[in-house]
């Protein structure tokens, strides 16, 4: 679909709404120090509260990328109690990670027990069971990173449960779980691609971002 | 003459070691044939050694072995199926790696065996870090059998419960057996299976057979003659005074029923040496009796008069317990349920009726579902009412609600038809003088024809029988009784004797021996064995 920018001209955008989205986002990333700087230089105002929070997220997030899920937990716990209670979906990841980093660090008879002690009761749960097949049979190879289920130790996969957590904590916060930027990008994909769906067969592909903000 | 080194097929000269398995000298030792059929020596005299062993003759079997210089197992076989048995599965490992002649893939498939046993063993002792060490360091190591290996992991958690019971060892030895090529362990029990193949096929080949396993020999193949079939009058039945129309035997094969035109129906009770005596008349019918149709349990029979009423008599007693009738209609033909508690007839409106017992109509079906003189049957626990719609048109209708109807339609007039006691199969006898073979369960398929008998003025019937119902009777107007082989349609007796139209055949379902036949000249004759057993 061509860009007409006649029509991008008519509509006026407020500076406070920009920043407000980027803030959203630095926030939703918890980039305490970018914060400060954007808040000096704007005059947004922040309360210190969200400061702080956004420190102790920080912090979990840190734990849980560098798979030191336990500190992650204990933290977690303290600053939104009852979140993974309510949350074991998430439970049950941030405990695998912890029985990968054993796995990981080769201390078996550890990662054993540890499963036995944390991991087994949700088996009882039939949606886990799938999951915890595939955490156990990590167990059998001494080379985990050469195993069908290598994927579990990897960066990705704990920067997955780390964005879980996030969004969590940010619910359990009230606060928005998708940062205003995040929204808008996928907003405009959707409205771009039923549009483009709309108008028929002449269009040629489907909406790409990166084209879109190079144009 | 020659030295070591001259001339001379190396199979003479070259002696099997004890260690090696005889079949790495089989290229030398291929001309020691026996029989014309490319037997091999060696496999022959190590199938009778293992048949020697396993009928616990050990000293024989070993006696065998040395007098004909083939062992039965290299002796590294021999401990490897010890170890198995006794469980050492480190050591049968060992013994695993010396079998020299199995190919990488059999030696993992086996190792996987053994050592998945020697994992559940552990795990079932409560020692789950050797478990767990033997899970890492030997099983997944062969790279074989992934999902096998997750499932193992999984099992880690379950120590000493009741899923990680390893298997009874013999049978662990059983399926290496599977793994291992034939000719390195023999399959257990082979040369016994080689007999009953054989035997198996003898039967199979036999178009007279009809009797039972128990007469099998080793010593001569099987071969039934014709003098397993009935084709001697043994008696002769003469109580009624008119035309025999039918007849049939109980499903217990103690009595015979029969009817005939003298307005009468006889129950006839068969003996334990085999004759044949009158038990009671079930008189009281004012016209001719077409059919009579036994109760599921044998304790009550019907009697069908000639487009009149159907009655319900005790067998036992002799005594008429019901009349089955509707005003201005004739019936003309009867049957119960399988389950005993309904009757059915056909109607001279080519209706038919469902009836309870006590001669209350309960339900009919109006239209087109027989004809005059007609057949009818019920199967499926009453569910399938088959009966002679047109005259060339068999009908099977579902009376379930969404049930349909099936048709089966012949190129000729049908006369009658019989269906077999499974209810899968449906003779019919048909004015052309054949008689065709349908299958009805799954597909409708014509399966055979019968062919040589007479019809073409008379209800003439045919019947299944002989022992797994293999033989095909009927009755024909030139007053003889044709036996066919159901399997190829071959005629292979028929049976003089009467001096009428023969109209019905009947094979006494317990006695494949006995057979009896019903005929215009007011007899019944009952056939057995030419000769005596």
């Amino acid at each position: 679909m061509d860009v007409d920018p006649r029509q991008y001209e008519n509509i006026t955008i407020n500076d406070n709404d920009s920043h407000n989205i980027v803030l959203s986002y630095l926030i939703h990333g918890c980039f305490k120090d970018t914060v400060e700087s954007l808040v000096a230089s704007t005059g947004l105002k922040v309360p210190a509260v969200q400061l702080e929070d956004m420190e102790k997220r920080k912090r979990i997030l840190h734990f849980a990328l560098e798979g030191n899920a336990l500190d992650a937990i204990a933290l977690t716990e303290h600053v939104s109690p009852d979140l993974l209670e309510n949350n074991k979906d998430l439970l049950f990841d941030l405990l695998s990670l912890h029985f990968v980093e054993l796995i990981c660090s080769r201390k078996c008879t550890e990662a054993l027990e540890f499963a036995q002690a944390k991991l087994t009761p949700f088996g009882k749960v039939q949606k886990y069971v799938e999951k915890l097949e595939d955490f156990m049979a990590l167990l059998a190879y001494e080379e985990p990173e050469k195993s069908p289920m290598f994927h579990l130790l990897s960066f990705e996969y704990r920067q997955h449960v780390a964005d879980s957590l996030n969004r969590a904590i940010l619910a359990h916060a009230n606060m928005p779980s998708y940062s205003a930027l995040e929204k808008l990008i996928r907003q405009a994909t959707v409205v771009r691609q039923c549009l483009s769906e709309e108008l028929g067969k002449d269009v040629q592909s489907a909406f790409s971002l990166k084209e879109f903000l190079k144009s | 003459m020659g030295g070591v080194g001259s001339v001379g097929p190396p199979s003479k000269r070259r002696k099997v070691s004890s260690t090696e398995i005889p079949e790495k000298s089989s290229v030398s030792m291929a001309d020691d044939a026996i029989g014309s059929k490319g037997v091999k020596k060696v496999e022959f005299v190590r199938l009778i050694a293992d048949a020697l062993h396993s009928l616990g003759y050990r000293k024989t079997g070993e006696y065998l072995e040395k007098e004909s210089g083939i062992t039965l197992f290299p002796s590294v076989i021999n401990e490897f199926s010890q170890q198995i048995l006794d469980g050492n599965w480190d050591e049968s490992l060992n013994s695993l790696r010396k079998i020299s002649i199995l190919d990488e893939s059999v030696v993992k498939s086996s190792s996987f065996v053994i050592l998945e046993q020697k994992f559940l063993q552990l795990l079932d002792s409560q020692n789950p870090d050797d478990a767990l060490r033997t899970l890492r360091t030997e099983i997944t190591p062969l790279s074989i059998n992934h999902n096998r290996v997750r499932e193992l992991s999984s099992l880690v958690l379950c120590s000493g419960q009741a899923m990680v019971k390893p298997k009874p060892r013999s049978v662990v030895l059983h399926d290496l057996q599977k793994l291992f090529p034939p000719n390195v362990m023999i399959p257990e029990g082979r040369l016994l299976h080689l007999v009953e193949q054989a035997l198996d096929l003898q039967r199979d080949s036999c178009s007279f057979h009809n009797s039972l396993i128990g007469k099998t020999s080793l010593f001569i193949d099987h071969n039934c003659g014709k003098d397993q079939i009935p084709s001697k009058t043994l008696q002769i039945l003469q109580e009624h005074e008119d035309e025999v129309w039918f007849l049939q035997f109980s499903h217990n094969g103690k009595f015979l029923a029969s009817s005939s035109r003298d307005k009468s129906a006889i129950i006839w009770e068969v003996n334990l040496d085999g004759k044949v005596s009158l038990k009671h008349r079930l008189l009281g019918h004012k016209k001719p009796v077409s059919s009579v149709s036994w109760s599921p349990n044998d304790d009550q029979i019907l009697t069908c008069g000639v487009e009149d009423v159907i009655k319900r008599w005790d067998v036992i007693s002799g005594e008429c317990l019901c009349v089955y009738q509707k005003n201005d209609l004739g019936m003309v033909s009867c049957c119960w349920t399988p389950e005993g508690d309904r009757v059915f007839s056909g109607a001279t409106d080519k209706s038919v009726i469902m009836w309870d017992l006590d001669g209350n109509e309960l339900e009919s079906w109006p239209s087109q579902k027989t004809v005059r003189i007609s057949d009818l049957q019920i199967m499926g626990d009453g569910r399938y009412i088959v009966s002679i719609c047109k005259e060339n048109m068999i009908d099977i209708f579902d009376r379930s609600p969404l049930g349909c109807e099936r048709i089966i339609k012949e190129n000729h007039n049908i006369v009658s038809f019989t269906l077999s006691e499974d209810k899968k199969f449906l003779l019919v006898s048909l004015v052309n003088q054949e008689i065709h073979l349908w299958r009805i369960h799954g597909d409708i398929r014509l399966l055979a024809r019968y062919k040589g008998h007479k019809v073409s003025r008379f209800v003439v019937r045919a019947c299944f029988g002989g022992l797994d119902q293999a033989f095909v009777a009927s009755g024909s107007e030139d007053s003889r009784v044709y036996i066919w082989y159901r399997e190829t349609g071959e005629l292979l007796e028929t049976l003089a004797g009467h001096s009428g139209a023969v109209n019905c055949t009947s094979w006494n379902p317990t006695n494949p021996h006995m057979l009896a036949s019903a005929s215009d000249d007011r007899t019944i004759h009952i056939w057995g064995l030419n000769h005596v057993d």
